[in-house]
């Protein structure tokens, strides 16, 4: 049997067309495909500062430990309603995440609304959840002696603060905070077809 | 000149040709060996660093060193620093000598290494900076990084289908079809998916299972097989058991695999019945997984006294084991009720590792144990091999133990209705086991990394003027 798979060409070209075929139609053409879901009624691009917010959720790699996707599961009904495909219209690139370490945040927004909470666990999180493995984000506040006019000033709780001196949100920390808190999962309606 | 002087002096120059091109090709395998050993430790520290953030969240708290950056470093190191690089040695080592010549077009080899290097590099320092495509595992690097990556699998594609189509031998062998797939799939896949436009939303998400699943299976998986099917029969001195298994399994790995990849997104709004489709092939995949454990079983039976007495052989035989377990375990998490208790818990982390680690890594260890020493006539030492052996393997054992309880309780906390924190707090004692199993697989990394040096720059023991000069 010197010619068929012992010829190169063929050992190369009929693997090559069989790959390529099965990727068009499990990889790129479902992607192409679902790329087109309109978005769920409600579901609204982000503002600018969002917009801003997401990018750094993104660099930092929020989303390791951060799903934002809820399951048709009873156990994920404390996070919100089961996500569906239009949630995600605007959400280039995907945040949908492949590990709990920490809560799904698809509706953070309504289930956390306080963006004291947020700036003060950003900053240090184990002053607010001890036993919490989340890392810290010192650098996205700066600590002064005294707080400026139009400082958002960060009440972080005693024993965590920089005694004597000030912690203030950065711009970059006001952002992510318009982020998390813009997470907010529209009602869905009547039927909710799947 | 008499036709017999002609002859006589052509073989001698057939011959030095012949010898030094061969030292061409231990020179590749020798600085993949070495690039890629230096990735693997840069890549595990970090690992390491990482792990020990779960019991001290405060340790090195800094954007630079900070959890959401180093874990893509992390994976991506691993992923396309090490064993990306140490396989594509190995290949073409393998390559060349089941087809009897030297490596065809060696300038194309050079080129991927250091393509191969480039994109690390930039990789490395991009997503040390948050430059990122977003937590798309495996694909994080932004397409001026990957493009190098991409380029460095088709340089070794021209060097490996160069070999091949120059090969002395009458027929292509078995491993050559896998490794062969490996380049010719994953330069298919690296397009598909680095080309991001036409991809947003859950059409991405789409895309990325399918690549990640694939980036494992299609490339990853082929070329640690078709390692195995040469230096196995090489190592015990006998021929493969079946070849028809293999022809089986190249087929069905070939259909199976590119289908299964939405098991990572189920109960996610990617259409129910393509998930059920990826988890019907999940278990399509048993076909292969049993086709290639029961071949290279039935290769070793009767031998096992050889594999107690090699240093490389143990090795291969670990990886075959974690090849099965690992992947019959994945065929079990992509049912439905089960995954609806592992999915998003720690247990896919272990799972990863058993094999990506315990599969793949191992064979690659076995290669080079068992085949850089014939490329270079240098031998690793014994003691560190075995200590490398049993750290490695008693560390990653440890590590997947650890995972799947620790993972398996989190999901029933969740399933259970208790507090997210519960959670957190229960999978503790376990993560910190993690850190332990974690720490022994780096020092034994340690360890290769000597056994490399000791095969490849070290000065030849058995060399008396080696000697001589030390002692002078």
């Amino acid at each position: 049997m010197k010619g068929g798979m012992n010829n190169v060409v063929l050992l190369v070209g009929i693997p090559f067309v069989i790959y390529a075929i099965l990727a068009l139609l499990m990889g790129a053409l479902p992607g192409w495909v679902l790329s087109q879901t309109p978005p769920a009624p409600g579901v609204v691009p982000l503002t600018a500062q969002q917009a801003r917010g997401r990018a750094t959720y993104v660099a930092e790699g929020c989303a390791y430990c951060h799903t934002q996707q809820v399951r048709p599961l009873k156990q994920d009904l404390v996070f919100g309603r089961p996500s569906v495909a239009g949630d995600y219209a605007y959400a280039t690139p995907e945040l949908l995440g492949s590990e709990r370490n920490g809560p799904d945040l698809s509706n953070i927004g309504s289930r956390q609304p306080s963006d004291v909470w947020q700036y003060i666990h950003l900053y240090e999180p184990r002053s607010l959840v001890s036993s919490s493995i989340m890392p810290a984000y010192p650098w996205f506040y700066r600590v002064k002696e005294h707080a400026d006019r139009g400082d958002v000033v960060v009440a972080v709780p005693p024993g965590y603060a920089p005694s004597g001196r000030v912690v203030i949100a950065t711009q970059e920390a006001q952002d992510l905070v318009a982020y998390l808190k813009s997470l907010k999962q529209v009602p869905l309606k009547g039927a909710v077809k799947r | 000149m008499t036709r017999e002087e002609g002859t006589t002096s052509t073989r001698v120059t057939n011959a030095q040709r012949a010898a030094s091109s061969a030292s061409g090709d231990a020179d590749l395998f020798t600085a993949f060996t070495i690039s890629s050993t230096i990735w693997l430790l840069i890549a595990t520290a970090v690992g390491v660093l990482l792990s020990f953030k779960f019991p001290y969240p405060d340790l090195a708290t800094s954007p630079y060193l900070s959890f959401g950056r180093l874990r893509a470093i992390h994976t991506n190191g691993t992923f396309y620093g090490f064993a990306s690089v140490a396989l594509t040695g190995v290949g073409m080592y393998v390559t060349a000598r089941s087809s009897g010549i030297s490596l065809w077009g060696k300038s194309y080899a050079w080129a991927a290494l250091c393509c191969y290097n480039i994109a690390a590099i930039l990789g490395t320092i991009t997503l040390d900076l948050g430059i990122n495509n977003g937590d798309q595992e495996y694909r994080e690097w932004v397409w001026w990084v990957a493009i190098f990556f991409v380029a460095a699998v088709i340089l070794s594609t021209i060097t490996i289908v160069g070999t091949i189509a120059k090969r002395a031998e009458r027929y292509i062998y078995i491993s050559n079809w896998y490794i062969v797939g490996a380049y010719i799939f994953t330069t298919i896949l690296a397009v598909t998916s680095a080309i991001l436009f036409y991809q947003h939303g859950l059409g991405q998400v789409a895309v990325q299972g399918f690549y990640m699943h694939n980036a494992v299976g299609m490339w990853f998986t082929f070329l640690a097989l078709g390692a195995i099917y040469y230096t196995l029969p090489k190592l015990l001195n006998r021929p493969i058991y079946s070849y028809a298994l293999g022809v089986l399994g190249f087929w069905t790995n070939l259909v199976f695999y590119p289908i299964i990849g939405a098991h990572h997104f189920e109960f996610t709004p990617i259409p129910w019945w393509f998930q059920t489709l990826a988890i019907v092939f999940s278990v399509g995949m048993l076909v292969p997984v049993f086709a290639g454990t029961g071949n290279f079983v039935l290769t070793i039976s009767g031998r096992w006294e050889r594999v107690r007495r090699s240093m490389a052989l143990p090795f291969i035989v670990v990886g075959i084991a974690y090849y099965f377990l690992g992947s019959s375990q994945g065929t079990i998490e992509a049912l439905r009720s089960l995954q609806s208790i592992w999915h998003l818990t720690s247990y896919t982390v272990g799972h990863s590792h058993a094999t990506m680690y315990g599969f793949i890594t191992f064979i690659a260890w076995g290669c080079i144990y068992g085949l850089l020493p014939k490329a270079t006539g240098k031998e690793p030492n014994p003691l560190a091999t075995g200590l490398h052996f049993w750290l490695a393997t008693i560390g990653v054992t440890i590590y997947v133990i650890a995972l799947s309880i620790g993972g398996t309780i989190q999901g029933l906390n969740w399933a259970q209705g208790d507090p997210f924190i519960t959670s957190v707090e229960s999978a503790a004692p376990y993560w910190m086991a993690r850190s332990i199993g974690g720490t022994m697989m780096f020092v034994a990394h340690l360890l290769f990394a000597y056994n490399v040096y000791l095969m490849t720059l070290a000065r030849r023991a058995s060399n008396p003027d080696a000697i001589g000069v030390v002692h002078a």
